[in-house]
C-alpha cells in the first residue's frame, strides 16, 4: 500500500466507517419512509396522498446537494434549530432517497395481481389485512432490485456529505490530501473502496432477489 | 418559527442567478451530448460486439457507474491536475464518463429488448452489420428506452450541480455566492430548487423528440393504467 495511504490509515478508516453509517441510517430510515408513502400514494389516503405527491415530485426534482444545503442550512434558519452536519446529511439523504423508493414500492404494489386482493377480500380479510399480509410481500420482493440500485446510488451520493463538511470517506480523503497532496493515489484508494462496497451490496441484492423472486 | 421572510435580495440577485442558469444549461448540454454518444458506443458494444469487446463494455460500465460523482469531479480536477484542463472540462468529462455508463446500460437492455429475428432479417437482405445497427436495432431500441433515456437525462441536470465543489459558477454555486452576501437562506436555496424542479420537468419532455417515441411513452401509460 502506498505510504500516504498507511500512515494515514486510522483516519480514512475512520471514514470508511462514518459512510457505512450514514449509508445504513439512511438505507434503514429513507426504506420507511418510502414504504409509507408510497403506500400512501397507493391506497390514496385523503390529503396524505396530495403531502406525499408534492413531497415526492419535490425531491425527485431537485439535486441532492441542495437537499442537503436545505437541511443544513435553510430548516434550522427557518425553524429556528441547531444541527449538526452529520444529522443534517443523515436527514438529507433519507428524504432524497425516501422519495425515489416511494416510486419503487407504488410501482411494485400495483404490479399485484388484482385477483388476488379481490381473493383475499373475499376470504373476509380486512383491507389493512390484505395490505399486510398479502400485498405488501408481493410487491417488496418485486421492487428488491429497485430498492438495490436505490441503496447503491444512495453509498455513493454519501460522498455528498463532505461539501457540508462531514468527513466521511470523501471528506477525510480530501483533507488527509490538503495535508499530503497525493491526489492521484488518494482519489484511486477512494475510488477503489466505493467500487468495492458498491458490487458488494449490488451482488448482495441480487442474491437476496435470487431468493425470494416472487414465481407467477 | 419566526424566521422573517425577505425576496427582495433574490430578486436583486436575478443577474447572478440566470448566469448559473445558463451555465447549468450548458454543463449539462455538453453532457448529455457526450454521455450518449459514449452509451451508443459502450451499449452498442455490450449488447452486440465481440466478446472482448463486450467484457471490456461491462469492466467500463461497472467501474465508472460505482464510482461516485463527486470522485469523478475530483479525479479530473486534482489528480489529473497536470492535463491543466479548464473546470467546466473537467465537470463535462466526469459527468459525461458516469452519466454514459448509465446511458450504455440502458442502452444494451434496450438492444436485447428488439428482437433476434430483426438482426438477422437485416442481414439476410445484405445489409451490413454496421448498416443493420444503424439502420433497423438502433431506431427501435430508442424508442423502447426513451422513458428510461428521460429519467437519465433529468438525473443528469440533478447532478450537474456538484459540478460547484470544482468551482464551474453553475446554479447551485450562484445560489452559494448569494446566500453568502444576503444570508437568505431559505429563499436562496427554494428558489433554486424549484428552477431545477421546472428545468427537469422541460427536460424529460425532450426525448419525445425521438420519432415514434410518443406513441411508445403513450403505451407505456396505457401499460401502467
Amino acid at each position: 500500500m502506498p505510504d500516504v495511504i498507511l500512515k494515514n490509515l486510522p483516519f480514512l478508516l475512520n471514514g470508511l466507517w462514518l459512510t457505512i453509517d450514514l449509508s445504513m441510517w439512511s438505507i434503514v430510515l429513507g426504506t420507511l419512509l418510502g414504504l409509507v408513502a408510497g403506500t400512501v400514494r397507493f391506497v390514496r389516503v385523503p390529503v396524505l396522498d396530495t403531502v406525499a405527491l408534492v413531497y415526492i415530485e419535490f425531491i425527485r426534482g431537485t439535486p441532492l446537494l441542495v437537499v442537503l444545503f436545505i437541511t443544513y442550512f435553510a430548516f434550522p434558519a427557518l425553524f429556528g434549530y441547531h444541527t449538526t452536519a452529520y444529522r443534517a446529511a443523515i436527514s438529507g439523504f433519507v428524504l432524497f432517497i425516501g422519495a425515489y423508493l416511494a416510486e419503487d414500492f407504488r410501482s411494485g404494489l400495483r404490479a399485484v395481481r388484482p385477483g388476488l386482493i379481490q381473493a383475499g377480500l373475499a376470504t373476509g380479510l380486512t383491507r389493512w389485512q390484505v395490505l399486510r399480509h398479502i400485498i405488501l410481500p408481493q410487491a417488496v420482493r418485486r421492487v428488491l432490485p429497485s430498492l438495490f440500485n436505490q441503496y447503491v446510488r444512495l453509498i455513493k451520493f454519501t460522498s455528498v456529505a463532505s461539501v457540508i463538511g462531514v468527513t466521511e470517506l470523501t471528506g477525510a480523503g480530501l483533507l488527509v490530501n490538503a495535508r499530503d497532496f497525493h491526489p492521484v493515489t488518494i482519489l484511486a484508494t477512494i475510488a477503489i473502496v466505493y467500487l468495492v462496497l458498491c458490487i458488494a451490496l449490488s451482488m448482495a441484492g441480487r442474491a437476496l432477489y435470487a431468493h425470494f423472486a416472487v414465481r407467477t | 418559527m419566526n424566521y422573517h421572510f425577505d425576496w427582495t435580495p433574490i430578486w436583486a440577485a436575478r443577474g447572478l442567478i440566470a448566469e448559473g442558469l445558463a451555465m447549468t444549461v450548458a454543463l449539462s448540454a455538453a453532457a448529455l451530448v457526450f454521455s450518449t454518444v459514449i452509451g451508443l458506443i459502450v451499449g452498442g458494444a455490450a449488447a452486440a460486439g465481440s466478446r472482448a469487446a463486450r467484457a471490456l463494455a461491462l469492466a467500463f460500465t461497472e467501474t465508472m457507474r460505482n464510482i461516485p460523482l463527486l470522485i469523478h469531479m475530483y479525479i479530473w480536477y486534482m489528480a489529473l491536475a497536470f492535463l491543466r484542463l479548464p473546470a467546466f472540462s473537467c465537470a463535462v468529462l466526469g459527468l459525461s464518463l458516469y452519466s454514459g455508463a448509465y446511458v450504455a446500460e440502458v442502452v444494451r437492455a434496450g438492444i436485447g429488448a428488439v428482437g433476434r429475428g430483426q438482426m438477422q432479417a437485416a442481414l439476410a437482405t445484405g445489409l451490413t452489420r454496421f448498416q443493420a445497427m444503424r439502420y433497423i436495432v438502433y431506431p427501435q431500441a430508442l424508442r423502447i428506452i426513451a422513458p428510461s433515456l428521460a429519467s437519465l437525462f433529468s438525473q443528469l441536470i440533478k447532478d450537474s450541480s456538484l459540478a460547484s465543489v470544482i468551482a464551474v459558477a453553475e446554479l447551485t454555486y450562484q445560489a452559494g455566492a448569494i446566500e453568502g452576501q444576503t444570508f437568505r437562506t431559505f429563499e436562496v436555496y427554494i428558489t433554486i430548487s424549484l428552477i431545477y424542479l421546472v428545468l427537469v420537468t422541460a427536460a424529460s419532455q425532450l426525448v419525445l423528440l425521438i420519432p415514434g417515441s410518443r406513441n411508445e411513452a403513450a403505451a407505456g401509460r396505457f401499460a401502467d393504467a
